[in-house]
C-alpha cells in the first residue's frame, strides 16, 4: 500500500511526535509498504491563526501523488487529521489541548474575549468534523482516548506504540534514580529533586529545556544534569539506574515508561500522570503515589530486589507492545 | 466573555422562569452572566452578547421584548407564536395603532383589516381563536441577531418567516431528579396529565378517551393536576378522575412518579416545548403526546404520538389501553426515556450548548471574517479569481470546516 503518515511540524522543534511518525513510516516500509511522512509547518497563534493553519490541511490533496494513488493516510495530531481522504485513519497522539482541558489554566492560550472563545469552539467543531470522518480512530493511551470521548463523543481504540529503538539492557540496579525528558514545568522534575533531597537519593537528569536553570538552582550535590545524551548514553543510563522517575501532569502517552521497562527498570509516577498509568501499576511495575514530596520521597526508596521484580514485570508488559502488532491493528 | 441575560425568573410562575432558574447556575460556570431586571430606571447591563428569553406571555416577557427592540441580541424563542405577547404589548396598553401596525407588518392589508375587526369586536380575538395562523413573530425575528430554539418546528417556522441569521437548536434541559417517593394513590393503573389545563391540552378529548378506557378497566384512574381554565371548569369529570389544582414542585414530582403513563397532548401548538414532558421523560414514564410541533419530534421509542384528527379520541383509547395492558412496553419506553434525557437533555450538555451559542454570537463573525480574509488574501496572491471555480472550492471547504463567513 502507499501510505502517507501525516504530522504537523513546528519548525526547529523535534520531539516524541516526530520520532514516532518517522519510526512508523520506517516500520511500514520494512513491511513492504510505500510509506512517507507528510508534514506541514504549524503555528497556532495569535488569535485565529490556529484555524487558518489547520485549514491548510483541509486544502491538501493526498488522493494521489505524482499520478499514483495513495491508499491510506494515517494522521497523528491536530491539525494533521483535518486532511480529507476517503481512507483516513487517525492514530491520535493528542488534540489541540489548549482548546480542551488546558483551557483556563496557565498552559491555555485562549483568553475570555469573545473572539478567543469562539476560536476555541471552532477548533472543537473542526475536531468533530475531521475525526468523525476517519474510518477508524486509535489513541496512544487510555488517557488520550478518554479525553477524546469526553470532548467529542468519538470512541477510539487504545493502541500504544513501542518506544524508540535503543540497545535496551539491564546492567545493574545502581544507586541513582533516573529522569529523562524535556525540562519544562509540566514534567515536574522539581518534585523529584525535592523528594530526592529529603530522602538522600542520588538523581541523574537527562535532557534539556526551558526549566533547566531553575531546576539546577534547586538541586543539591547529589543531582547530576547531563543535558542531551546520545542514544548509547541513554541506553547506558537506563541500564545502570535503580528506577526511573516519570510524573508529568496529565501526560498524553509517555514513551519513558516503556523504555524503562525494556531496561527492566521500575517506574515511579503519580496518580495524576495520565498516560503512564496505563502501564505503571503500584507495586506491580513500579510505584504510583500522590503528587506530594512526602509520597514521592517514600516511593524513591526502592530496594534492588523490588526494582528487579517490578522492572521485569514491566518488561513483560512492554514487550507486548510491538510494531508488528500495532501495524497489524492499524491496517486491519 | 460576558453575557446579559433577560428572562423572567421565579417567583414568576412562567415555564421560562423555571427554565432559567434551572439553567442559570450551570451556565454561569461557563460564561460570565449579568442578569437583567425589569424596571425603567435600571441600568442596562453592558456585555459582549445579549440573550433574551422570549415567550408568549406579555406579563412575563413584555419588558424583554421591549428591551430587545432597543438593543438587538440573541433570542431564545420558546414558542413561535407570539400573538398574545404582541396583543399584550399593544392593545392591552391602549395602543390600538400598534396592534394594527403589527398585524399589517405580519400579514399585510388583510391582517390590518382583521385587526380592525378585533378592535371593533366584530370578530373574536385572534390570539384566542386562531393565533397559530397569525404568529406575529416578525418583529422579534427582525431584532434577533441569532436564535436559540428547542425544535426543528420552530427553526423551520423562523426560516419560513425569512430569518437568515444563525440558529442554534438546544434541547430543553432536564431537572435533576428529586429524591421523592411516589404519591400513594391506591391500586390500579394511573394516567397523568399535568400543567395549565386549557383547551389546547385537549382535555375534553382526554376525558372522553379515559371514560372508555375505564369502561374496560374499572380500576384505571386519571390524574388531572394543574389549574383548569375557565372553560374547562364547566366540564363534568367522569368517575375515576383525581383532581389536584396547582401543586408545588415536590408534590408535582411525587404525583408524576405515581403514574404509569403521562399524557401531554397539544393542539394547536405555538411551537412550545413541555416542561411536563421533560419531567416525565426524566422519571422514565411512557409518554403519550399529540403528533404536532416539538412533540412530534420526540423519538417514537419514548413517546406514542396521537394525530390530531377526527379519530383522535379513538386512537387515544387504543394507545392508553395498549400501554396500560403492557408493563414490558412501558418499561422499555421508560428506559429509553431515561437514556434520551441523559444523552440529549442533561443540564451540563444544554449549558455547554448555550455557552457555545453565546460565544459564537459574540465573536463568531469577527473570527470568521479574519479567517476568510487571510484565506482570501492568500488566494488572491496566487491568482485565484473571485467567483472562479477555485474560489468556490475554497469557500466550500471553509463552510464545511465551520470557518466560513
Amino acid at each position: 500500500m502507499r501510505i502517507a503518515v501525516c504530522r504537523p511540524q513546528v519548525p526547529f522543534a523535534w520531539g516524541g511526535a516526530e520520532i514516532f511518525t518517522d519510526e512508523l513510516a520506517a516500520r511500514l516500509r520494512m513491511r513492504g509498504h510505500d510509506a512517507d511522512v507528510v508534514s506541514v509547518p504549524f503555528k497556532w497563534y495569535p488569535g485565529e491563526r490556529v484555524l487558518t493553519q489547520a485549514f491548510l490541511w483541509r486544502l491538501l490533496d493526498l488522493s494521489e501523488a505524482d499520478g499514483r494513488h495513495i491508499d491510506l493516510v494515517v494522521s497523528t495530531k491536530f491539525p494533521s487529521y483535518c486532511i480529507r481522504h476517503p481512507n483516513k485513519v487517525v492514530w491520535l497522539l493528542h488534540q489541540f489541548r489548549q482548546a480542551y482541558e488546558l483551557d483556563g489554566t496557565d498552559l491555555g492560550q485562549f483568553s475570555e474575549s469573545p473572539a478567543d472563545r469562539v476560536t476555541r469552539r471552532k477548533v472543537q467543531r473542526l475536531d468533530r468534523l475531521a475525526l468523525g470522518e476517519a474510518r477508524k480512530v486509535f489513541a496512544t493511551s487510555r488517557n488520550v482516548a478518554d479525553r477524546l470521548e469526553r470532548s467529542t463523543g468519538i470512541a477510539a481504540e487504545v493502541l500504544p506504540h513501542p518506544p524508540q529503538d535503543l540497545e535496551y539492557r539491564c546492567d545493574e540496579y545502581g544507586s541513582f534514580v533516573f529522569s529523562v525528558g524535556r525540562l519544562d514545568r509540566a514534567k515536574r522534575i522539581d518534585l523529584l529533586l525535592e523528594a530526592a533531597s529529603r530522602g538522600g537519593v542520588d538523581v541523574v537528569v537527562a535532557g534539556d529545556g526551558p526549566d533547566r536553570g531553575r531546576l539546577e538552582s534547586l538541586a543539591n550535590g547529589r543531582v547530576r544534569f547531563t543535558g542531551r545524551v546520545s542514544p548509547e548514553e541513554l541506553a547506558d543510563l537506563y541500564a545502570r539506574c535503580r528506577a526511573v522517575f516519570y510524573a508529568p501532569v496529565d501526560e498524553d502517552f509517555g514513551m519513558v515508561p516503556y523504555e524503562a521497562f525494556l531496561a527492566e527498570k521500575p517506574v515511579i509516577t503519580t496518580t495524576d500522570a495520565g498516560g503512564p498509568l496505563d502501564v505503571v501499576r503500584d507495586r506491580e511495575t513500579g510505584r504510583v503515589v500522590e503528587p506530594t514530596v512526602e509520597a514521592v520521597s517514600a516511593a524513591l526508596a526502592i530496594a534492588p530486589e523490588e526494582a528487579q521484580l517490578w522492572g521485569r514485570a514491566g518488561k513483560t508488559l512492554a514487550e507486548r507492545v510491538t510494531w508488528d502488532r500495532a501495524i497489524d491493528t492499524l491496517l486491519a | 466573555m460576558k453575557a446579559a441575560y433577560y428572562s423572567p425568573l421565579p417567583p414568576s410562575r412562567s415555564g421560562v422562569a423555571d427554565y432559567s432558574a434551572l439553567l442559570l447556575p450551570e451556565l454561569s460556570t461557563r460564561v460570565e452572566i449579568e442578569v437583567a431586571r425589569p424596571g425603567r430606571f435600571r441600568r442596562r447591563p453592558s456585555a459582549d452578547v445579549l440573550l433574551y428569553h422570549v415567550g408568549n406571555d406579555p406579563d412575563a416577557h413584555g419588558w424583554i421584548a421591549k428591551e430587545l427592540e432597543r438593543r438587538p441580541g440573541v433570542v431564545a424563542l420558546h414558542e413561535f407564536v407570539l400573538h398574545h405577547l404582541v396583543a399584550g404589548l399593544t392593545l392591552a396598553r391602549g395602543d390600538a395603532r400598534g396592534y394594527l401596525d403589527a398585524m399589517e407588518r405580519g400579514h399585510g392589508l388583510a391582517g390590518r383589516l382583521l385587526a380592525y375587526g378585533v378592535i371593533d369586536n366584530r370578530i373574536p380575538p385572534l390570539w384566542e381563536s386562531r393565533p397559530e395562523a397569525f404568529p406575529l413573530a416578525g418583529d422579534v425575528l427582525r431584532s434577533a441577531t441569532g436564535l436559540v430554539v428547542h425544535s426543528s418546528f420552530v427553526e423551520d417556522r423562523a426560516r419560513e418567516a425569512g430569518f437568515a441569521g444563525p440558529v442554534w437548536r438546544i434541547p430543553h434541559p432536564a431537572w435533576p431528579l428529586p429524591g421523592i417517593a411516589p404519591a400513594g394513590l391506591g391500586d390500579g393503573p394511573i394516567v397523568g396529565c399535568f400543567g395549565h389545563l386549557n383547551e389546547s391540552k385537549r382535555i375534553p378529548q382526554l376525558l372522553a378517551a379515559f371514560e372508555r378506557v375505564r369502561a374496560s378497566d374499572p380500576a384505571a384512574r386519571l390524574l388531572l393536576v394543574g389549574a383548569l381554565s375557565s372553560r374547562m371548569r364547566r366540564l363534568v369529570l367522569p368517575d375515576g378522575v383525581h383532581r389536584e389544582d396547582y401543586v408545588d414542585e415536590a408534590r408535582l414530582w411525587s404525583l408524576m412518579a405515581a403514574c404509569d403513563v403521562v399524557v401531554s397532548l397539544r393542539s394547536p401548538t405555538m411551537g412550545e416545548t413541555s416542561g411536563t414532558a421533560i419531567r416525565a421523560l426524566s422519571l422514565g414514564k411512557p409518554l403519550v403526546v399529540s403528533d404536532v410541533g416539538w412533540f412530534a419530534e420526540l423519538p417514537g421509542e419514548v413517546a406514542t404520538k396521537v394525530p390530531v384528527d377526527e379519530r383522535e379520541v379513538e386512537t387515544l383509547v387504543t394507545v392508553l389501553q395498549s400501554l396500560l395492558a403492557d408493563p414490558d412496553r412501558r418499561a422499555e419506553m421508560g428506559a429509553a426515556a431515561r437514556q434520551l434525557v441523559a444523552r440529549e437533555h442533561s443540564l451540563d450538555r444544554v449549558a455547554d450548548l448555550y455557552a457555545s451559542a453565546l460565544e459564537q454570537a459574540a465573536g463568531g463573525i469577527a473570527v470568521s471574517e479574519a479567517v476568510v480574509r487571510e484565506v482570501a488574501t492568500a488566494a488572491a496572491d496566487v491568482g485565484i479569481a473571485p467567483g472562479g471555480p477555485e474560489a468556490k472550492e475554497l469557500a466550500g471547504r471553509l463552510e464545511e470546516a465551520g470557518l466560513g463567513g
